[in-house]
């Protein structure tokens, strides 16, 4: 049995944000369970007790609004992976939800609880920091948003406070007739955590690269944008030799940033695969283009 | 302790509970209502034997607390035999040899009824995904998926002849 002193299941955001800011000990929110409860059997987590968070229907939605992409903090892999939505408008982040975990962990995990795991390995986070998603907070006093990119402060770190919850993940719709891609290297098919993996948006005009991100998980303490991976793509015709190009970047890159670290010898060389296989198979394929 | 008020459903009967707020579903499942059919093996998600049906969805009992399964509905291994005649997917685990020690197969047979519940002629891959969150250390999956094969197929034919 795990030790879990208080329990709350609150049906509406006020209450639970009540919960939080008048806590005396330190409650943590529960969103799917997938690495809280785990962590709780290993006693990895000092909490006085859990927010479930899963009966807060406001915070289950996926829609679009403007030109934005709101993605409710409560929404599960499953559910991202399978909406039409961003299937047909963000088909990345739908492939990166598809590939997390194993069917159970997809049912049950969330994008919001990714976010506030942030596990330097983690699939959706890589693929929403290519997106240059912003993450909305809210607390009994305010509401703020924060780039996901500022948000995460190091492994299992962030800059979330212990009164807040994490309501939505936003970004901008991509431009209709751009790419993208994402791609994992795990030890198995299913349920592998990230070795490394890569999301990447482009899009060309006249013939040329105009626009390009590139987000890179597992290489560092998060999932982090390569302005230089980017610059290697910008100005550029789609090509073989353009493809080559963008793979000795990317093993330069990851060289960068491991330095000596004992995993940079196997991750140099690894990237170049995928980095090969995601860029090849954009230009080449019909797929993943962005409706 | 606070004990937590838990009202569930399992395996179509209500059960009402007041339990410690650390049990995992898992726990709940075996030590207090003693369906053991659900197993535990990793305890970390990783090998889905204690794989349940949750509203609908597929989850691993362990990652999950009892709490979070309040108001909802859960089917285990011991609630999808019919008026005491196995389900579909049993009779074909047992035709095709799909069981041998026996530890994964309660996980196996919900993970591929939700997948025949959705989609009757699934392909090999669409089995092959749908199972690919539970380990099997014995058979080597083939068996399993010529099982779920077989039960797809007869769900099939039955519903073409109730169709006809």
């Amino acid at each position: 049995m795990l030790d879990c002193k208080l329990y709350f299941q609150p049906e509406s955001l006020t209450v639970a944000l009540d919960l939080l800011a008048k806590a005396e000990k330190r409650l943590l929110p529960l969103a799917g369970g997938t690495d809280i409860v785990p962590a709780m059997s290993k006693n990895k987590l000092n909490v006085a007790g859990l927010v479930d968070l899963s009966k807060i229907q406001e915070l289950h939605q996926i829609k679009i609004e403007g030109n934005e992409i709101s993605l409710g903090s409560l929404c599960t892999f499953q559910e991202i992976e399978t909406s039409h939505l961003i299937r047909t408008k963000v088909p990345l982040l739908a492939d990166a939800a598809g590939l997390v975990g194993s069917p159970q962990i997809r049912n049950a995990g969330t994008v919001g609880g990714n976010i506030a795991n942030a596990s330097p390995a983690a699939d959706t986070v890589t693929a929403l920091i290519a997106l240059d998603a912003d993450v909305r907070l809210r607390s009994t006093a305010y509401a703020r948003t924060m780039s996901l990119k500022e948000l995460l402060c190091g492994a299992g770190k962030t800059r979330i406070l212990p009164q807040e919850i994490i309501t939505e993940i936003t970004f901008k719709i991509l431009q209709p007739g751009s790419k993208g891609g994402f791609i994992k290297l795990g030890r198995r098919k299913a349920l592998a955590i990230a070795r490394m993996n890569m999301a990447l948006i482009f899009s060309v005009t006249e013939g040329r690269i105009n626009f390009a991100r590139v987000g890179l998980g597992a290489v560092g303490p998060n999932p982090c944008r390569s302005n230089a991976l980017e610059n290697t793509l910008i100005g550029q015709e789609p090509s073989d030799s353009l493809v080559e190009d963008f793979v000795m970047e990317a093993e330069r890159e990851v060289a960068r940033m491991l330095g000596s670290r004992p995993s940079a010898a196997y991750k140099c060389e690894a990237v170049k695969g995928i980095a090969r296989d995601i860029l090849s198979s954009l230009f080449s394929s019909s797929e993943m283009v962005v409706e | 302790m606070a004990e937590f008020h838990l009202e569930m459903k399992v395996n179509g009967k209500p059960i009402v509970l007041d339990v410690d707020p650390g049990l995992r579903l898992l726990d709940v499942l075996r030590d207090i209502l003693h369906l053991t059919g659900t197993k535990e093996g990793c305890g970390e998600g990783e090998c889905g034997a204690c794989s349940v049906i949750l509203n609908g969805k597929l989850v691993d009992s362990c990652l999950v607390l009892a709490p979070q399964a309040n108001g909802q509905e859960v089917i285990t291994i011991e609630g999808i035999a019919q008026n005491g005649e196995l389900d579909s997917l049993q009779k074909a685990f047992l035709e095709a040899g799909a069981v041998q020690c026996g530890y994964c197969t309660p996980g196996m047979i919900l993970a591929a009824k939700v997948l025949l519940d959705h989609n009757s002629t699934p392909s090999r891959l669409e089995i092959s995904k749908s199972i690919s969150g539970n380990i099997c250390r014995c058979t080597g999956y083939t068996k399993i998926i010529q099982a779920v094969e077989i039960a797809a197929s007869r769900i099939a034919t039955k519903e073409g002849a109730d169709h006809a």
